[in-house]
């Protein structure tokens, strides 16, 4: 079994928003950078999977050589080798096309997992295309991934409910956070394995982007407005906030 | 009449000779408890050149005060008396034992005139009354056991040993009774009891036989006994002074740091286990510590999380080591049957250590299972997995904090350290910086040192200790964090530094030097009262009642309980709460539980009502962990806002 788990390094995606700033229209270069939210537990959900099945896991991610230290904590984790296509573009079939281009470069990949959307960009759409590209099924939002059989039975979870789904063959799944998916601390031995396992870097490709133009990037201005809740129950003053949030669209 | 040596006996000669093989079965039970503890690791102490050593550096004064006087056990005063009574009066029975064996052999003249009415026969009698009357009090109450003895299990073979040695006190004043009978009319003087047998209880007419009779069950059960001690739990007369003596001094638990060099070595073929999981991880000093606990549960008592109904008990953890260790279960691992719950729910607060009558380190032991989870098997719950990886990501642990760094200073003029021209760095640290009522403790110190004309500055970006990563477990985060700290305070040139937080004090003031940081640290409460001393301060004393509570890691930890009470006294009334400087209890946050979910009831809530039933205007701490922890417990008992950090009433007080 050969996972491949599709990564990115992203700018610290809880920076408070009243200490946000941009530069060059992107999150200012002094906040720190780590592994994208999703993508941890889209590597914690690969390596249980690959302890079940005492598979092998490949961490993929494109972005800038500096990216690598971060990476190394998925290898900490529990990947067995890195690639990083090197580039900078943040279009997202030109993300997807290299990413492919790296998925082709390694041998047979049984199922290929990323976040279920970069914690810098919140798109969600680079496996769907990367998906496309490969002909095989794409499935966002996945919680529980079993594989059993010869085919994999995948849980959707969505904020209704859940959807349990099979398929066989390679897929591309986005995954979503669930309690049983916490990403694990990489244990110290781990650490210093990480330092010791290969790194593959690929130029990247030409590809063709995306027909839409960026026309500008602005943050929203924070405002704070207190409401006070006046009722004496506190559950009922959950309901009511749960009810005002929800109406507000902030749930 | 004089006393003369196995008067009415036949071949008492016998009982002397038979003290030969006595010795003899003591020491080999006591060469047994060492071959135990010798099973332990050696310690590897990396900052003095991988100097191994066998247990530690041994004590003198600890040894005397707590070991030989037992100085913590009259802390209960009942059992304390009581167990003194049973400690001297056997220590006198020795010594007059040895006195009689010395006139035997050599004539020694201790039963005549004074020495003989008051030493041997005043004395011994006192002695062997008051440890009969200590006898029967344990006797009791091993019958009728505080929770502490019981829970979560009560030390067998106690009640055994304790009646042996009631029936050799009871035989042995029968002996006296009988022989001062037999003299027929003529009391010893100064054998009270002895007398009191020989008129009231001992018929003259059978006293030969009966003095016969009771000299030898008397000498028997004697031997019988101090061959015994050894392999009972007696045996705590002799390892509790010696572990007492190669315990580190207090108040101090030194967790050391740790050496990760041999995993960066390419050629180490063995690595070091990090942590414990199983007793053969534990050194010879924590074999000595499990061997040497006496079951008293005095640690469990005071225990923050075991007092919350959590399933953490310091006793049971030593407990479960010392039955295991006796068992020879070396290799079965431990964490499992000690549970993951109750080894993180430690608060690291060390109460139990303070308490403990024989100087047990149970944080240390603790601590290091949880390193064990934490580095060797990836386990750790979940939020503080959380706050472990935003310290990895982002140098502080407080992930989605609502503040950025430089918020806390939003519209003060806080200067930036300079090399070379800044005396003071005013370590914010994490807490202060991220999370918004801390930050009130930052901006009252900078209005403190402002006003007070200090040189000093803060670093452009405030960070952490790593202090939470090694209460967690994850020492290899606390180096990797501390290191790259050391190294910028070089840069900078950074030689003073003034701490808001006590972890950050402990850390800096404990851990550091190890790593080759050596600063003069100063905690912000000592420093306040610097500045009073000098006169630097203006401040009106106001009308107003203060509790203060000790923060665990400002006064167990390391010792300071005056200066923080000097800075309240100087600004309100002092008002203390009854559990307070080294009977301290936790607020709760310590040991990274700051970033837990509770099990049980909550330790802040609990400390918070204990400072609300002082009736104090105003609650004060030196913590800002505290000062979150029990701003939040407080919500249970009032709404309104009473708690403090010394630098805000301080601030406050100025004018
Ligand atoms: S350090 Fe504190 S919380 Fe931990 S076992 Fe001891 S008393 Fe309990
Ligand atoms: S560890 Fe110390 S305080 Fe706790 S039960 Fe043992 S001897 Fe008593």
């Amino acid at each position: 079994m050969h996972i491949a788990v599709l990564a990115k390094v992203v700018p610290d995606y809880l920076v408070p928003s009243m200490d946000f700033e941009l530069s060059n229209n992107r999150a200012h270069e002094r906040f720190s950078r780590m592994l994208g939210l999703y993508d941890e537990n889209a590597i914690e959900t690969a390596i249980q999977i690959k302890e079940k099945t005492s598979g092998s896991l490949t961490l993929i991610s494109y972005g800038s050589e500096n990216d690598i230290q971060f990476l190394r904590k998925g290898a900490a984790m529990g990947a067995d080798q890195l690639i990083l296509v090197k580039g900078t573009s943040d279009d997202a079939a030109v993300i997807a096309g290299n990413l492919m281009a790296a998925l082709q470069s390694i041998d047979n990949v049984d199922l290929v997992l990323a976040g279920q959307q970069s914690a810098d960009m919140d798109r969600g759409v680079v496996p769907g295309i990367l998906a496309q590209m490969l002909g095989v099924p794409f499935i966002p939002q996945i919680g529980d991934v079993d594989h059993e059989n010869g085919s994999w039975t995948v849980t959707q979870i969505t904020a209704q409910g859940k959807r349990e789904l099979e398929f066989s063959g390679p897929g591309v799944l986005s995954i979503t956070s669930i309690p049983e998916n916490v990403p694990r601390i990489p244990a110290v031995r781990a650490i210093f394995a990480a330092k010791k396992k290969p790194v593959i870097k690929l130029e990247s490709t030409d590809q063709k982007k995306m027909a839409l133009n960026e026309l500008e990037v602005a943050i929203p201005k924070i405002e704070c407005v207190c409401e006070f809740i006046d009722v004496e129950d506190p559950g009922q003053a959950v309901r009511i906030l749960l009810n005002r949030l929800n109406e507000e669209r902030y749930l | 009449m004089p006393r003369i040596p196995y008067w009415n006996i036949d071949y008492g000669i016998i009982i002397d000779l038979l003290a030969i093989p006595v010795a003899i079965v003591f020491f080999y039970g006591l060469y047994r408890q060492w071959l135990l503890i010798k099973q332990g690791k050696m310690r590897v102490i990396p900052s003095i050149g991988n100097m191994i050593q066998g247990i530690g550096t041994f004590r003198l004064k600890a040894f005397l005060v707590r070991g030989i006087l037992n100085a913590r056990l009259y802390r209960k005063p009942a059992s304390g008396i009581a167990h003194g009574f049973v400690f001297w009066g056997m220590v006198i029975l020795f010594i007059g034992t040895n006195l009689v064996i010395l006139n035997i052999l050599f004539g020694l003249p201790v039963f005549s005139g004074g020495f003989n009415r008051w030493f041997m026969s005043f004395m011994l009698d006192l002695a062997g009354f008051l440890t009969l009357v200590g006898i029967v009090f344990f006797l009791v109450r091993r019958m009728i056991p505080p929770v502490r003895l019981r829970l979560p299990e009560a030390r067998k073979g106690f009640v055994p040993v304790s009646g042996l040695l009631g029936l050799i006190l009871i035989t042995g004043f029968v002996t006296e009774g009988a022989r001062i009978a037999a003299a027929a009319g003529s009391l010893e003087a100064g054998a009270f009891v002895g007398n009191f047998l020989a008129s009231n209880l001992i018929s003259p007419a059978l006293a030969l036989e009966i003095h016969a009779v009771t000299w030898w069950v008397h000498g028997l059960l004697s031997l019988g006994f101090v061959a015994y001690i050894p392999y009972s739990p007696l045996v705590h007369i002799v390892l509790a002074p010696v572990n007492v003596g190669f315990a580190d001094p207090a108040p101090n638990v030194k967790m050391g740091v740790m050496d990760f060099s041999a995993f960066e070595n390419e050629d180490a073929e063995e690595l070091p286990a990090l942590g414990a999981n199983k007793l053969a991880d534990f050194t010879r000093k924590r074999f000595l510590d499990f061997s040497s606990c006496l079951w008293c549960g005095r640690c469990q008592e005071v225990c923050p999380a075991y007092n919350t109904d959590k399933p953490l008990s310091p006793k049971g953890v030593i407990v479960t080591l010392a039955d295991r260790l006796a068992s020879g279960k070396l290799d079965e691992s431990l964490i499992e049957g000690i549970s993951m719950d109750a080894i993180f729910n430690c608060t690291t607060c060390a109460a139990c250590m303070e308490a403990c009558p024989v100087s047990i380190n149970q944080p240390k032991t603790i601590m290091r299972f949880r390193q064990n989870l934490v580095m060797e098997q990836s386990r750790i719950p979940e939020l503080m997995g959380k706050a472990v990886a935003s310290l990895e990501q982002r140098a502080h642990p407080f992930f989605g904090t609502g503040s950025g760094a430089a918020e806390w200073r939003k519209d003060l003029d806080v200067p930036i350290f300079e090399p070379g021209q800044t005396e003071y760095l005013l370590w914010i640290g994490c807490s202060v910086a991220y999370e918004q009522r801390a930050q009130k403790i930052g901006r009252a110190m900078v209005r403190i040192l402002q006003k007070a004309g200090t040189s000093f500055g803060i670093l452009e970006e405030s960070r952490c200790t790593g202090d939470p990563a090694k209460q967690m477990g994850n020492e290899f985060l606390f180096a990797e964090i501390a290191q790259q700290n050391i190294e910028d305070f070089s840069a900078l040139g950074i030689k003073k530094i003034i701490t808001l937080c006590p972890h950050c004090f402990n850390s800096f003031s404990r851990h550091y030097p190890k790593l080759g940081g050596e600063y003069e640290i100063i905690p912000h409460g000592s420093f306040i009262k610097i500045l009073m001393d000098e006169k630097k301060l203006n401040l009106v004393r106001k009308d107003q009642l203060i509790t203060y509570h000790d923060p665990c890691y400002l006064g167990r930890r390391n010792g300071i309980y005056d200066d923080p009470r000097t800075v309240i006294a100087g600004v309100g009334g002092l008002v203390e709460m009854p559990r307070h400087r080294n009977e301290s209890f936790c607020c709760g946050g310590g040991g990274g539980n700051y970033w837990a979910e509770e099990l049980g009831s909550r330790i802040n809530q609990q400390r918070a009502g204990e400072a609300m039933e002082t009736n104090a205007d105003t609650i004060a701490v030196a913590c800002p962990f505290c000062l979150l922890m029990l701003t939040d417990g407080l919500k249970k008992h009032t709404e309104e806002t009473k708690i403090f950090d010394i630098a805000e009433i301080v601030a406050a007080s100025m004018v």
